[in-house]
């Protein structure tokens, strides 16, 4: 009787019930104030327990992003400027970007008491506008997703939770060289269509390329002939890079495998070429009217590609670019993905 | 009706409900921040455990699925999990001190350190049940490693909690 009372409940919550979702607000408004007090009270305790566990780790730790911090000061002024320009291009061509969704800050407040959840428990609930569905960041790049909420606190799934599961773009390389064409007059100028079918046959001339540690971020380059700089000559030559030099995106399912083990991402295309993906290639979130996130969110680098046999495709395992264990303050965007619009 | 209000309110099923409150509180502050080796004891689990083995099959099951309801609206997972699976934790530990009469505190710690250690094998086990899969590896064993030892710990002082939370009058047994 009790068992099929559970099944009973198991079922309606499983199906999306109101009914369970309005029992566990009402839930929470009796335990909240409970859990607050608690918190008080056990705060010392937990203090006392962290300080002597993490005491040396603590120190080090600090040394360490001291050091990291230097050496992040400067990079972090280039980054901000291409991050701007690129988001100016995006905006010039009208795609979406992430500064043009709004979001809130919260800070985590708890973690969750289960050992077979990956979740978190952040501050700010729906009273701040957040919904089931929305993406939470912190500030190295995307962490999960908002899986519960409340009037002034909601849980988030983490990316490492069995559960989750997002599209993403890999963000590849190619090795080819570019083409670089001779000048031409103006009326015989070729259209973009015509100079991407081009060939490697082009002859290539001397180009100033453009150097980038920045990895999956493949420059053009537009270089002027000396000569014409000079005033010299009567036109200039126009490196292109090739489509197939262009930044590859192949596309694929990022699934979390529980703590301490890395994520991976399959792809949807069997078809993949498991060459042209890199060890440190960047993973980014692929966007799109279903998917759970805005596109371009950063979430990680390729640590290794496994290969499979047969159709399968390769299997990529994800080093996250945040760091799940120390999580503080979190960023909500208040985008809500259309498959979770209604919850 | 003042009467039977209050009546409801001195029974021992308000004072459980009030006890899993304090307890759950306790799991999701203190225990979730305390975690030995990176896992939470799971003190919820070594409550209703306790209550089953002081107590009969019924009331340890009842026991059980009324905290995990509440530790299902707590969580994120579906609602009736938690209690299915510590509804079976506490007729379990009820089962295991069926054979003996007078049972001792030590064996009533052994009991209630198996029972909890083993509700964190059946937990991922219920949870790829209803399709909430890839629990299923070796933490299973270092969770249950962790409660078990940890129960062996918390049982003490939660046995007496337990029997004074379900006894059924206050003051008169001691």
């Amino acid at each position: 009787m009790l068992g099929l009372a559970a099944v009973f409940f198991i079922t309606l919550d499983l199906a999306d019930s109101d009914s369970t979702s309005r029992v566990r607000r009402a839930f929470d408004t009796i335990f909240s104030p409970i859990e607050g007090v608690t918190r008080v009270v056990t705060r010392p305790v937990s203090n006392a327990w962290n300080a002597v566990r993490d005491y040396g780790d603590v120190v080090e730790e600090n040394d360490r992003l001291r050091e990291q911090v230097a050496l992040q000061e400067g990079a972090a002024v280039a980054a901000a400027a291409s991050v701007r320009l690129s988001q100016e291009l995006l905006a010039l061509n009208g795609l979406p970007t992430l500064a043009g969704i709004n979001s809130v800050t919260a800070q985590v407040i708890g973690e969750t008491p289960t050992n077979f959840s990956q979740t978190v428990e952040i501050n700010q609930g729906a009273n701040s506008g957040i919904k089931v569905g929305m993406p939470v960041l912190n500030a190295a790049g995307l962490i999960g997703k908002v899986t519960e909420v409340f009037a002034d606190r909601a849980l988030v799934m983490l990316i490492s939770d069995p559960d989750y599961a997002l599209s993403v773009k890999v963000v590849t390389k190619s090795s080819r060289t570019p083409v670089t064409l001779p000048p031409l007059p103006t009326e015989d100028a070729p259209t973009v269509d015509s100079v991407l079918e081009t060939t490697d046959t082009s002859s290539t001339s001397s180009t100033s390329s453009t150097t980038t540690t920045i990895l999956g971020f493949t420059p053009g380059t537009t270089t002027i002939p000396a000569e014409v700089i000079a005033g010299a000559g009567g036109g200039s030559n126009i490196t292109v890079p090739l489509a197939s030099q262009l930044a590859v995106r192949e596309t694929g399912i990022l699934e979390g495998r529980g703590p301490g083990t890395r994520p991976i991402v399959r792809f949807l295309d069997a078809s993949t070429r498991t060459s042209a993906i890199e060890v440190g290639a960047p993973i980014v979130s692929a966007g799109g009217s279903r998917s759970l996130a805005p596109p371009d969110i950063v979430i990680g680098v390729v640590s290794r590609v496994v290969e499979r046999l047969g159709t399968a495709g390769p299997v990529l395992e994800i080093d996250l670019v945040a760091d799940l264990s120390s999580l503080s303050f979190l960023r909500v965007l208040l985008y809500q993905p259309i498959t979770e619009s209604g919850k | 009706m003042f009467e039977r209000l209050l009546r409801a309110i001195a029974s021992r099923w308000f004072r459980l409900v009030l006890v899993v409150l304090v307890v759950l509180s306790l799991q999701t502050t203190l225990f979730s921040e305390i975690r030995p080796f990176g896992y939470a004891v799971q003190i919820v689990a070594v409550f209703v455990a306790c209550v089953g083995c002081t107590h009969d099959i019924q009331t340890g099951a009842v026991v059980g699925l009324i905290s995990g309801f509440m530790y299902d609206a707590v969580l994120a997972t579906p609602l009736g999990v938690s209690a299915i699976v510590f509804g079976a934790l506490g007729a379990l530990a009820a089962l295991l001190m069926q054979p003996f009469r007078e049972p001792t505190w030590w064996l009533r710690l052994l009991a209630v350190s198996v029972v909890a250690g083993f509700g964190e094998v059946l937990m991922p086990v219920m949870k790829s049940v209803v399709g909430l899969s890839g629990w299923l590896d070796a933490r299973i064993i270092g969770a249950s490693l962790v409660t078990f030892v940890a129960a062996l710990i918390v049982a003490s002082p939660l046995i007496p909690v337990s029997r004074w939370t379900l006894r059924e009058r206050l003051g008169r047994d001691a």
